[in-house]
């Protein structure tokens, strides 16, 4: 973008509502939803990645090649089939989730599972073996050499976590069919998120609005990168 | 002191060895030598109790850890340590790799504790000490040569005072340098009454540091004795090919 351009957003950056928290509150809803459904899958996919590390059993390539697969969930289905499973028909319609943030998660956690456990799997199957095998001759449990292998692995699982949660934030079609791209009276963010307001604005014309958006999502995305590079830097030397 | 008797390893229908005893007593030093891929390595997998025989029986002071459950299994392993061909450092600080088996040893509440109290502990100088590493507790594992890094996985087992230390091929990709000092941390481990079992195809290194030599040629040993009587004066045909190189394998 040119200099030259600055002043014709200077409007656009004025339009946005920021008194009233419009932006800060998409920001928000954007980070609670994306931050939490990582959070809960990298929980569940890193024991999974583990386990199916250190574990031989038939059919193990078969699981591996399941899990590849799940990376490639278009969102949209995997947000019918959330939409399904929080509708009043659904198995879990007396939670009344429909139209909410926890709905919205639950679709990121599933479609950020299957790439946090494939790469956090990889990682794990890339630590050496005698590594493994030095923690267990040593007198460690398998519980130890597990974390041997975790400390050995961080820098792919951080990269795992970093894929998971680009995926989760910048995904529009399963929140927007269970969150609902909705905002309250006072115009601040139920579960409108930076992607589904990006998506909504672009439809109205609002492509300055849109733009800065959409910057604000690249700004958000660059700066946890740099926090999660910077916080596996910090491990070499302990 | 650990003992294998009459054991039998195969890897589907390929027979590694069978009927197989040895022992090795508290401090002695006892070399494994044979030709690569006749299974040293799986010996000491057995002695280390890593791995259990398809047939005979394993023991620790006549205690078969198969026959225990699996903490007291864990207890006997944690008596025993090994050294590998490749050193297989963690990503840490010297100090760190040296100090692990101590670590695993105490409770967890202890290793909380120990991670904002970075002291090094005496055995872990101690331990770098033999090698001839006591300054280097700082440094960073991947910072090492090979043949330090040999020397800081070999202060690794020693630091937890093991009852019987078993290496595998420990000086294979060494120089004379590094190589002199792992065979005078052999000799000082056997000192403290650790007995110890190296597997090696160098005869050299065997003569130089053993008290006892196995040869383990084909699938079994085909001569155990004092190290003086098996290279100078074999019993058996093949052992003394294989000992003056007229057996290439």
């Amino acid at each position: 973008m040119s200099l030259a351009a600055i002043p014709q957003l200077a409007p656009a950056l004025l339009d946005l509502p920021f008194r009233e928290g419009y932006v800060w509150s998409i920001v928000y809803v954007s980070l609670y939803v994306s931050v939490t459904a990582v959070a809960v899958s990298t929980l569940v996919s890193v024991p999974v990645a583990v386990a199916l590390g250190f574990a031989e059993f038939p059919g193990k390539g078969f699981v591996k090649s399941v899990i590849n697969t799940g990376m490639g969930f278009p969102s949209v289905v995997v947000g019918l089939v959330v939409l399904f499973a929080v509708s009043n028909q659904g198995p879990l319609g007396s939670l009344e989730l429909i139209f909410t943030r926890e709905a919205m998660i639950m679709s990121q956690f599933v479609l950020a599972t299957p790439p946090i456990t494939a790469i956090s799997l990889a990682a794990v199957d890339g630590v050496d073996d005698g590594v493994r095998d030095a923690a267990r001759a040593l007198g460690g449990t398998r519980i130890d050499a597990a974390l041997v292998v975790l400390k050995e692995a961080r820098y792919g699982i951080a990269t795992a976590v970093l894929a998971g949660f680009g995926r989760a934030v910048s995904e529009v079609g399963s929140v927007l069919i269970v969150g609902g791209n909705i905002t309250g009276p006072d115009g601040v963010s139920k579960t409108r998120t930076l992607t589904t307001a990006i998506q909504l604005e672009a439809r109205q014309g609002q492509y300055e609005t849109a733009m800065i958006l959409g910057a604000v999502l690249v700004a958000l995305v660059l700066t946890v990168n740099a926090v999660v590079v910077r916080f596996g830097d910090g491990g070499v030397n302990a | 002191m650990l003992r294998a008797a009459d054991v039998s390893v195969a890897y589907g229908d390929e027979t590694i060895f069978r009927d197989l005893s040895v022992e090795v007593d508290a401090g002695e030093v006892i070399a494994v030598i044979g030709p690569s891929g006749v299974g040293k390595t799986t010996l000491l997998r057995l002695l280390a109790l890593a791995a259990e025989p398809d047939e005979g029986s394993v023991a620790l002071d006549d205690v078969d850890p198969w026959a225990r459950s699996a903490s007291e299994r864990l207890a006997l392993r944690r008596r025993v340590g090994m050294v590998f061909q490749e050193a297989s450092l963690f990503d840490a600080s010297v100090a760190r790799n040296v100090e692990y088996g101590l670590r695993v040893r105490r409770s967890w509440t202890d290793r909380l504790g120990s991670l904002f109290g970075r002291g090094v502990p005496d055995a872990v100088r101690e331990a770098l000490d033999v090698v001839g590493l006591a300054d280097e507790t700082r440094r960073h594992a991947d910072s090492l040569s090979g043949g330090e890094a040999q020397r800081v996985s070999f202060a690794r087992a020693l630091a937890y005072e093991p009852d019987a230390l078993l290496l595998d091929e420990p000086t294979s990709d060494l120089d004379p340098r590094n190589t002199a000092v792992i065979e005078e941390a052999i000799g000082e481990a056997r000192d403290r009454g650790i007995g110890v079992a190296v597997a090696t195809h160098d005869m050299h290194q065997a003569e130089r540091v053993a008290d006892r030599v196995a040869v383990l040629l084909d699938d079994g040993i085909t001569e155990m004795g004092p190290t003086e009587v098996v290279f100078e004066d074999p019993a058996n045909e093949r052992t003394r090919k294989f000992i003056s190189g007229e057996l290439v394998y």
